[in-house]
């Protein structure tokens, strides 16, 4: 019932953009600097029937997972130590704090010098974008768990290896799950920045390639390939949370 | 802090300077032309304040930032309450905020390149692209925070809509619309970055200047690593103060929320 209003309203505002745009469009008649949406349609089915836009967004996501599962396998053991060891983050938080205001961005020139144009840099730079969310969400999390859990846990003498894989790790997987999101959302928008200076593929490469051929409804089609994969991505790992932690609370911030 | 303290300090500047042991131990070891070592990066940090040219193109960066932010925050704010108190306003334009939030800003830089040129403006659009979605996110969550109670107050009183905006919403509203400024500065600066990353490198090199064009020139034309560690480290420590002072800034402003 909300759904289907939901998108009804949905579509109005988009029929109204795209009509304001396609205006703006006759008006301007310049196909490189403003395409009429009909073109940028077209474009999309095009590059859809050719496979083109299907494979560029494939070697995007494909880099996208494997820099989430590398961040993952580092920042959420780390955020754990560091979550439950009064040392472990007296040791490494400076290290985090020095390093997290240097966004991943800044790191390409550099990272080209290291990696040269290809998968590495790509990689390397959504894996440091999307750690800094997680070890903190990690941190947090577990810090937030329950004391009185763990307490419990221990005076019926449990070893402290299982505490962490029965007790913490649960009660931090809502906030593990939002430091995953917020990871992803900052990886995402390191790709595009990667892979339009220093990568021979991908989404962002296609960008930059159309854009110098001035082909700019292709240019649009593949912005637009970017917004409907962050939006997958989002909702996929919102459904994830719903599913595997459905007693934590889903209005979470954003 | 007090008693604790002297073990602390050493354990929190332990691993830093270990690495930069590391790091300094092992470009002796294996010494190469190229390679940045701690004492060079000192030095070319010291030419390039010396020059002027560091400080030059950190505050050409900054002021597309604050140029970019300001856009923003002036659509942002006053978009975000007429959404968070009007019902129809945030039903019709909410599709749009959620259709585009998902594209990043550094995606649409080829566009404003193609509309704006590789100048400031261009820098500025993504910039102010960057920071809306935060801006206008946290206000409609804010005003959405405020007490109803206080609201349904003013309602008795017969308080007209305006004067319920500026003395229940907006103040009401103010924390979240803080946090929400303050993401979107961070944002704002990594955005510049990667906007001046790229169009240095896509219009080759085309002289706009800022911070990130300075490390896209060290890095295709002259080659200088240091330099561009230097640029990084420049990038941290202006994230950082940037978010301190937006911090106490907004403290000042609304001392009840500390």
């Amino acid at each position: 019932m909300r759904g289907l209003a939901g998108a009804g309203v949905y579509f109005r505002t988009m029929a109204v953009f795209a009509v304001v745009w396609w205006l703006l469009s006759m008006w301007k008649s310049n196909t490189a600097l403003l395409p009429s949406p009909v073109a940028v349609v077209g474009a999309i089915w095009e590059l859809a029937v050719d496979l083109e836009l299907f494979k560029h967004a494939a070697i995007s996501l494909a880099r996208m997972i494997g820099s989430l599962a590398l961040a993952i396998a580092l920042a959420v053991p780390l955020g754990i130590l560091m979550g439950l060891s009064r040392i472990a983050d007296d040791l490494v938080d400076p290290l985090v704090e020095i390093l997290r205001p240097i966004s991943g961005i800044a790191w390409i020139p550099l990272a080209l010098f290291m990696f040269g144009i290809g998968n590495a840099l790509p990689v390397f730079i959504m894996t440091y974008a999307a750690f800094f969310p997680i070890v903190l969400g990690t941190i947090s999390g577990v810090r937030g768990v329950d004391r009185r859990l763990v307490d419990a846990a221990r005076t019926m003498g449990v070893p402290s290896r299982t505490i962490v894989t029965t007790v913490i790790m649960p009660a931090a997987a809502p906030a593990l799950l939002v430091a995953i999101r917020l990871g992803v959302a900052s990886a995402w928008t390191a790709v595009v920045a990667a892979e339009l200076i220093g990568a021979p593929s991908g989404l962002g490469y296609a960008i930059e390639w159309y854009r110098e051929l001035l082909m700019t409804p292709q240019v649009m089609a593949f912005i637009a390939m970017i917004g409907v994969l962050g939006f997958l991505f989002d909702a996929s790992l919102r459904w994830l949370s719903r599913r595997l932690t459905p007693w934590a609370p889903q209005a979470v911030s954003r | 802090m007090s008693a604790a303290a002297p073990g602390r300090m050493l354990r929190s500047v332990a691993v830093p300077l270990l690495l930069i042991a590391i790091w300094y131990a092992w470009t002796t070891a294996h010494p190469t032309v190229r390679t940045p070592t701690p004492p060079k990066v000192v030095n070319a940090a010291i030419e390039m304040i010396a020059s002027g040219d560091l400080p030059y193109g950190v505050l050409q960066s900054l002021g597309r930032v604050f140029g970019g932010f300001a856009v923003a925050a002036l659509i942002g704010v006053p978009l975000g309450l007429a959404m968070g108190t009007v019902r129809a306003v945030e039903r019709n334009v909410d599709p749009l905020v959620e259709s585009f939030r998902p594209i990043a800003a550094i995606a649409i830089l080829p566009l404003a390149i193609l509309w704006l040129g590789t100048g400031t403006s261009a820098a500025v659009m993504i910039v102010a692209y960057a920071a809306f979605f935060p801006i206008v996110v946290n206000t409609v969550a804010g005003v959405k925070r405020v007490d109803a109670t206080l609201l349904r107050a003013a309602a008795t009183m017969g308080i007209d809509r305006l004067t319920v905006m500026r003395t229940v919403i907006v103040p009401g509203a103010l924390p979240s619309i803080g946090v929400g400024l303050r993401i979107a500065l961070g944002v704002a600066w990594t955005a510049i970055i990667a906007a001046e990353l790229a169009v240095g490198a896509k219009a080759g090199g085309g002289g706009s200047g800022g911070v990130g064009q300075m490390m896209f020139v060290f890095y295709a034309y002259s080659i200088e690593l240091n330099r561009i560690v230097v640029c990084m480290i420049a990038v941290g420590v202006v994230a950082f103060l940037l978010d301190r002072v937006l911090r106490v800034v907004l403290r000042r402003l609304m001392p009840w929320t500390h």
